[in-house]
């Protein structure tokens, strides 16, 4: 019953994504680049599935 | 103490003794992973009214409309001289330039500085406040020298059947 940190690490990597596009989005938006804020706000968007489907294959494989 | 736990009910005036409470508030790895997530989801859900209001943006929704108003022919404006007309509003005043065959540009003449008309130079090539010597770049409406640090607001024309029409004007930007 080895516990799999993989999981936590590659959350830990879509949190930093979010902030990452966040900031991009807000800047993009005041830099008035509508297209690039959409692309960024689409992105944050999609990472939430993917959050969703990365806990769920790690809290069931290794817990 | 080993007797204790044979007597039914114990014999204790406590009721908590069966409520272990020591691990209650660890954050373990399935929790943490939890957070995790749940900071995903605020992300996600914070980033939508952005992408609304940049696709309100692109849409062109958030614009204002104004009534195309025709500001002058063009055979009467020769190339490198400027027209005042007011837009949109009749106390408005703005400032139509030719710069070329077929580039117009008009901006908004009142000084961004204290609201003196500015004026188009010809021999100098570029817009001239007098009242405090402010100058704004011609192709752009941003200030190059003097008091003034906000560029003039654009007005967005249209050449139609010879004549120069005003559409619209730029968001001004404080």
């Amino acid at each position: 019953m080895k516990r799999s940190y993989l999981p936590v690490a590659l959350l830990l990597a879509v949190l930093m994504l979010n902030i990452i596009f966040t900031q991009y989005m807000v800047h993009q938006y005041f830099y008035e680049n509508y297209t690039n804020t959409i692309i960024a706000a689409v992105i944050n968007v999609i990472l939430f599935p993917v959050a969703l489907l990365i806990y769920k294959k790690g809290v069931n494989v290794h817990d | 103490m080993s007797d204790k736990n044979n007597k039914i009910p114990f014999n204790e005036d406590n009721y908590t003794h069966n409520i272990n409470r020591n691990n209650e508030r660890k954050l373990d790895r399935r929790g943490f992973m939890k957070t995790l997530v749940g900071a995903a989801g605020v992300f996600a859900v914070s980033s939508l009214p952005w992408g609304v209001l940049a696709a309100k943006e692109l849409t062109g929704l958030g614009d204002k409309k104004y009534p195309k108003q025709k500001i002058t022919d063009v055979s009467a404006l020769p190339i490198g001289d400027a027209v005042d007309f007011s837009f949109p509003g009749e106390h408005d005043s703005a400032i139509l330039i030719r710069l070329s065959e077929n580039k117009y540009v008009a901006y908004q003449n009142a000084c961004t500085h204290l609201r003196c008309p500015v004026f188009w130079k010809k021999d100098e090539g570029e817009m001239i406040c007098p009242c405090h010597h402010g100058k704004f770049d011609v192709n752009s409406g941003e200030p190059t020298a003097g008091p003034p640090r906000r560029p003039l607001p654009e007005i967005h024309v249209k050449v139609e059947n010879g004549a120069v029409y005003a559409v619209g004007v730029k968001r001004y930007e404080a």
